[in-house]
């Protein structure tokens, strides 16, 4: 189970919305309890993917390195990733799989028409073959 | 000793751990001292044949190592090896299905085995390219939408006129003056909201053609230019995307499907393009409102077998409607092998200039201000009517022009009759001549001059021009 809380969830869906019709991504940073995962603060990161960002997102290694250290001076934990799919579901692609890593939460949000629609969360296994989907908490209001 | 930092899910494998210390000269060698420590961490680090998985990448300090050299890269005391995945994705390619929304709203699809949910999954995973939201566009893109394309490109640059109206049914009397593709895109949406629509606000160009067709699946033309039929063809056959062809005329259409592999193409049915004047466009010959109706509905049952892979297609048949006859024909379409576009040795290798090749001129020279020799403004034919001066006002338009609207006075002889009928004139009296915009009537001008009349003038800008300067009671067609 993964929860965010409103201000980096604000974060988050602001980034997504601000970069529509691209795809944005950034990190999420909280701490964690055994399997319960609290996100207490958003990052939002530069899509480094090349070419054109409409379906596309790549996160830089280094933004996500700065992320790990900002976190760990702050006594927090990078937990997860969290990017967008404009203009269509929440679901986890094949792309999204073939290029995640099993450690973190991969958190997506649907951005539809420029304004949030809805998320999900998916856990992918280190096969990069399948991802499994978690329980997301977001504020709604 | 190196320092390596655990990433957080990392460290149930190193005894919770946040960073270690290992000796090794190398990164290979720290990695291995680091496994042989948690090993643990190796399944999550390397895969099978142990190398370091895909999406592991080692920093030295603040270096990838891959940049460096890789497991060989020395290691010196004091420095941090960092653990970083790398980690990209996208919506990238969706798996398509339908919600239970689409499963109701295309039911009656679903139960013919012959569309089902395949055909239907086909139809919304399809895009096509309309170009052109006018007669023939209309229904396409209304059917499409309604029919579960999944998306639907939209290329026009035009504004809704009330002349558009008796035939441009996706479009509405309340969206004169709109531009078409809000207008048509605000129909579609309302039609069927599961359809993505991209709007180009652009005339199609070779300069365009190729970047904007090479992202849908199939083309429809639904254009009434031969430039822009020629370059339709020729972009789809360099693309090597079908063209779903269709025409229309007065009474007449046709219909077929151009540039399907191995079939026919638009050169091959027609090599040359006409002299430019020959072929009288919609808005010069006129067309049955209901027309490009059915045409246009013949390109859509098309474009939906062609995406289905159902039936039996136009590829290499010319559909040819009379409506008023009420008759199909067929003409048989052979591809030509000598064909610049689709033969086996094309000499048309990119997209060439298309209103050059019909002899069109690129800028209409632009009309000479004021009145030309030989001209008379209708302000001023209004005057000496009101003055009351002998002259004779001639209008050389078809009788069925005639009862849409005429001028007082005018006396009516269609430019076709002015030969046979040149001894009702006078040459003794003033003539003025009119039309519709003043085209024919400078002809009868011409005509006249010949046939020894001097003193005749023709109205410029026609019946349209009066309306507009003199008596807005006239209609304008």
């Amino acid at each position: 189970m993964i929860k965010v809380d409103s201000k980096a969830w604000d974060v988050m869906v602001a980034h997504a919305e601000a970069k529509f019709p691209n795809e944005c991504c950034g990190a999420m940073i909280g701490k964690i309890d055994g399997d319960q995962k609290h996100v207490i603060s958003a990052e939002p990161m530069e899509n480094a993917y090349a070419g054109a960002q409409g379906a596309r997102y790549e996160l830089r290694p280094e933004d996500l390195m700065d992320a790990d250290k900002r976190a760990r001076a702050a006594g927090m934990d990078l937990i997860g990733i969290f990017h967008s799919h404009p203009d269509c579901d929440a679901y986890f692609s094949k792309t999204d799989l073939e290029n995640s890593c099993p450690w973190y939460s991969f958190v997506v949000l649907s951005i539809k028409g420029g304004k949030f629609d809805h998320a999900n969360s998916f856990l992918p296994n280190a096969e990069q073959t399948a991802a499994e989907k978690e329980d997301l908490i977001w504020p709604k209001s | 000793m190196a320092k390596v930092l655990i990433p957080t899910p990392l460290r149930q494998y190193s005894e919770k751990q946040d960073s270690v210390e290992l000796t090794g000269s190398t990164v290979g060698e720290v990695l291995g001292a680091l496994t042989t420590k948690f090993p643990d961490l190796r399944k999550q680090l390397f895969n099978d044949e142990g190398k370091l998985r895909s999406f592991v990448n080692v920093y030295l300090n603040d270096e990838d190592i891959r940049y460096l050299k890789k497991d060989a890269t020395p290691v010196a005391a004091g420095d941090t090896l960092s653990i970083v995945p790398s980690i990209a994705g996208g919506s990238g390619d969706p798996p398509v299905s339908l919600s239970n929304d689409e499963i109701m709203r295309y039911s009656r699809h679903l139960i013919m085995p012959e569309v089902g949910m395949e055909g239907q999954l086909r139809l919304k995973s399809a895009s096509v390219l309309l170009v052109g939201t006018g007669g023939l566009g209309a229904p396409l893109g209304m059917y499409l939408a309604a029919a579960g394309i999944g998306r639907i490109g939209l290329v026009d640059f035009d504004v809704v006129d009330f002349t558009n109206l008796h035939r441009q049914i996706i479009h509405g009397t309340k969206d004169v003056g709109r531009k078409k593709l809000d207008s048509a895109a605000d129909t579609i949406a309302d039609i069927n909201p599961n359809v993505k629509i991209e709007k180009y606000d652009t005339m199609l160009s070779s300069e365009n053609a190729l970047e904007i067709c090479k992202n849908y699946d199939l083309i429809i033309d639904g254009t009434d230019n031969f430039p822009t039929r020629y370059l339709v063809n020729d972009a789809c056959v360099l693309l090597k995307k079908p063209n779903v062809y269709g025409s229309i005329f007065r009474f007449e259409g046709q219909a077929t499907v151009f540039a399907f592999p191995g079939g026919p193409c638009y050169r091959c049915l027609y090599p040359e393009p006409p002299p430019p004047g020959l072929v009288p466009s919609c808005a010069e010959g006129g067309v049955l409102g209901i027309l490009p109706g059915i045409i246009g509905l013949i390109q859509a049952t098309e474009a939906v077998k062609l995406i289905l892979g159902a039936g039996e297609t136009l590829v290499g048949r010319l559909v040819l409607y009379d409506a008023l006859a009420m008759r199909f024909r067929e003409l048989k379409l052979r591809r030509n092998p000598e064909c610049p576009a689709c033969g086996d040795h094309p000499t048309i290798t990119k997209l060439i200039d298309y209103q050059e090749f019909c002899g069109i001129p690129h800028h209409e020279p632009p009309p000479a201000p004021g009145l030309k020799d030989g001209e008379i403004d209708p302000v001023e034919v209004k005057e000496m009517m009101d003055r009351g001066s002998p002259f004779l006002l001639l209008d050389v338009r078809e009788p069925h022009e005639y009862l849409i609207c005429s001028i007082p006075t005018s006396k009516l002889v269609p430019l076709g009759d002015l030969p046979k009928r040149v001894n009702e004139l006078d040459t003794a009296t003033e003539i003025v001549a009119h039309c519709k915009s003043g085209v024919r009537s400078a002809k009868a001008v011409d005509f006249l001059k010949q046939a020894g009349f001097k003193k005749v003038k023709n109205m410029k800008g026609g019946i349209l021009a009066w309306s507009d300067k003199v008596d807005p009671k006239v209609p304008k067609y």
